[in-house]
């Protein structure tokens, strides 16, 4: 049986029979219904599912809420899941009325492919082409229609796959690469020479010389590389360089530690998980159906407020240096883009601006969205030819290891 | 040991804590299958009045984990009384023993200071382990995470100068997050998991008549819509159960007997900790939040 085709036929006793949870039946469905969680990206191992089989021992099967939260608990760990295993649970528990189910994963990954697009009005559905679908299905069957509009893959956006020069050319980079944008002292001690006294080790070192002390053992602070955050702007005055741009995020968040990637436009999207992928081609492949607003206009304050608001607590902690990579030009409120901008100079360690829109040698960021970043930004990152990512790569090598003290002279001694 | 979800249920009940049914399921396989419990959810849900709670109606010690980053083996586990240490060597020098007979001695329990998970591995009243709270693992770095997955699957410590040392009774694990991080897949997957939400109406009027007895119906009513209505708003941080039961105590204390523009305007730092938040609420704002607050705790 293919992963991806229907699993047919879990045979559940006749319509009028009463359903036996009993029987030797449960576990069978258990473990087909751990295949569809697995299916939907949730963590589902074997050994999982054998704890789920021996906690049911505790509860009773015939509440239904019960059995429900006691495979909730033990399948999902993470709240963006819940929406997919209560659908799932939705389908695959029900009662059948004829006495056979039938999922079809593919058409469930479909749905969670859906799920993440919320901010697209709803599309409308073609009546003819449901119906169609409809008919090719076995009458005797319960199945999941994949529903896959054809207007929404059109606002898919879709990559070339790296050329064999690209794919040369980010060997280069990935190897000039800086390990890191600025370190961190940890809270945490490693063994070396320090300031502070490593009492262990005198102890061992005393009792080794019958109680003498000859020297003072110490340890120090570990060290450890910041976070990152990577903002790009992918809106339509951007849309030559996403490509290359996005070829960058893959690159920097295989390379540098603790990447969180977002991509906005009119609006925020976080891209961390997909750009991860080692193959370059599949993550851009993923973000292309993920990401749906590509091209729109610039709304840099209205998103980088969306990034303040959900994201900023959970990914700029620890000292996190901040990347945001756009051309400054802005449709949207720009006093609100000033008053965001404040917050998150505020809320990271580095804001970095990295400007793609340079091909004019005497560009001077001029836009209303230009000089409202300016003011809030520690590094101003102007990148001539984007074409060429070892340029950006030359720019971060060079970038001094503090953020510079110039902003916080013009803000607070002026 | 409870013998039904119902039963754990009414157990939490009598401390004064309403769970969700989901909650309760939760807990009681937490207890039944000896797995660690993984609380998430915004701040001021609940989460670690759930292991205090559990504690007092599992008749039992409740041993308290604040991580923070930086958290090492020396604060969490075990640490050498090293003063006791040295001081105890200069006598032992009189005695002329040997390295070996020294370190033993050195080396001992008595110069063992047990940090709370040692505490927890150990510790047992009455034969019944403890409940060990492990709070806000994602202030945490992902060093001591890496720890914690040892500890929680075999729950037991290996001190190289002692030798390990194995719990009795394994303890009722409560770990909880506020999501300021991820926390890593490999722990979650040891865990059960369960996101606390904010309550809907009636579930947080209960708690709030629970927990302040002499707050008048028709205030509790007000408040509780109150703060159900600032929820919908896109706030910074929206306010949890412990700002509702800060501000009704806040407003008992006042003497009033039902929400007003004004007392609500001098009592909002109670409820909002953030100036951008506070700022959103305009007198209009509140007058119209406090109409719908009136008109709710009317027809519910």
């Amino acid at each position: 049986m293919s992963q991806n085709g229907p699993i047919k036929g879990v045979f559940l006793g006749p319509a009028d029979a009463p359903y036996d949870y009993h029987g030797g039946k449960l576990t069978h469905n258990l473990i087909l219904f751990g295949r569809v969680c697995r299916a939907l990206g949730m963590n589902v191992t074997p050994n999982r599912m054998m704890e789920v089989g021996r906690a049911l021992a505790h509860i009773q099967l015939g509440r239904k809420q019960d059995f429900y939260y006691t495979l909730r608990s033990h399948l999902v760990n993470h709240p963006r899941e819940f929406a997919y295993f209560d659908e799932a649970f939705e389908i695959f528990w029900r009662r059948p009325s004829d006495g056979f189910t039938t999922l079809n994963l593919q058409s469930l990954g479909e749905e969670r492919r859906k799920k993440k697009t919320q901010f697209l009005p709803p599309l409308e559905s073609s009546p003819s082409e449901n119906g169609a679908k409809a008919e090719e299905l076995d009458s005797s069957m319960i199945a999941l229609v994949p529903t896959y509009s054809r207007q929404e893959r059109l606002r898919h956006k879709d990559f070339a796959e790296m050329t064999a020069a690209e794919l040369e050319m980010a060997k280069r980079v990935i190897a000039k690469m800086p390990e890191s944008l600025g370190m961190r002292r940890t809270r945490r001690f490693e063994s070396g020479k320090g300031r502070v006294i490593n009492m262990r080790r005198l102890m061992k070192d005393m009792i080794r010389k019958n109680g003498d002390v000859t020297r003072l053992p110490t340890h120090r602070r570990k060290e450890k590389p910041r976070p990152v955050v990577l903002l790009c702007d992918i809106s339509g005055s951007m849309e030559r360089y996403t490509r290359v741009l996005l070829h960058f995020m893959h690159t920097l968040a295989g390379s540098l530690y603790q990447v969180e990637s977002f991509v906005y436009s009119t609006d925020i999207t976080r891209i961390t998980r997909q750009i991860r992928q080692k193959n370059v081609d599949d993550a851009l492949e993923d973000i292309g159906g993920t990401v749906l607003q590509w091209g729109g206009g610039t709304m840099t304050g209205e998103c980088l407020h969306r990034f303040n608001w959900t994201w900023s607590r959970r990914v700029l902690g620890r000292g996190a240096v901040v990347m945001l990579i756009t051309d400054g030009w802005d449709r949207g409120d720009i006093p609100l883009l000033h008053r965001e901008m404040a917050r998150l100079q505020l809320s990271c360690r580095r804001l970095i601006w990295l400007n793609p829109l340079l091909d004019v040698p005497e560009y001077e960021p001029l836009t209303r969205g230009a000089q409202a970043l300016l003011p809030y930004v520690h590094d101003f990152l102007p990148i001539t030819n984007l074409a060429n990512l070892e340029v950006i790569v030359k720019a971060l090598q060079n970038l001094s290891s503090r953020p510079s003290a110039e902003i916080y002279r013009q803000r607070y001694l002026a | 040991m409870y013998n039904s979800v119902d039963e754990l249920q009414a157990a939490l009940g009598e401390q004064d804590y309403i769970a969700e049914r989901g909650l309760s399921v939760a807990i009681y396989l937490a207890l039944k299958t000896g797995k660690p419990l993984f609380l998430e959810g915004d701040a001021g849900v609940g989460k670690t009045e759930i292991a205090k709670v559990l504690s007092t109606a599992l008749e039992t010690d409740l041993i308290r984990m604040q991580c923070y980053e930086g958290l090492d083996v020396n604060t969490a586990v075990y640490e050498w009384n090293y003063a006791g240490q040295i001081l105890h060597m200069r006598l032992m020098e009189n005695e002329g023993l040997g390295r070996e007979a020294m370190e033993s001695e050195l080396f001992s329990e008595r110069f063992l200071l047990k940090r709370p998970l040692l505490q927890a591995i150990e510790q047992s009243r009455d034969g019944k382990a403890p409940v060990l709270l492990i709070d806000e693992l994602d202030r945490s770095d992902e060093e001591f995470e890496a720890f914690l997955l040892e500890l929680l699957s075999d729950f037991q410590i290996s001190i190289p100068e002692l030798g390990t040392i194995a719990a009795k009774a394994p303890p009722v694990v409560v770990v909880t997050s506020n999501r300021t991080r991820e926390i890593h897949d490999a722990l979650k997957r040891r865990c059960l998991y369960y996101w606390i939400d904010y309550p809907h109406f009636h579930k947080e009027l209960q708690i709030v008549e629970r927990k302040a007895p002499d707050v008048p119906a028709m205030l509790a009513r007000q408040i509780t819509a109150f703060i159900q209505d600032m929820r919908s708003m896109e706030l910074f941080k929206r306010p949890g159960i412990a700002e509702t039961l800060d501000w009704t105590a806040a407003l008992i204390a006042l003497d009033q007997n039902e929400l007003s523009l004004e007392t609500v305007q001098d009592t909002l730092g109670v409820i909002l900790k953030y100036q951008d938040d506070v700022e959103m609420l305009d007198p209009t704002t509140i007058q119209n939040m406090i109409d719908r607050a009136k008109v709710e705790a009317q027809r519910a």
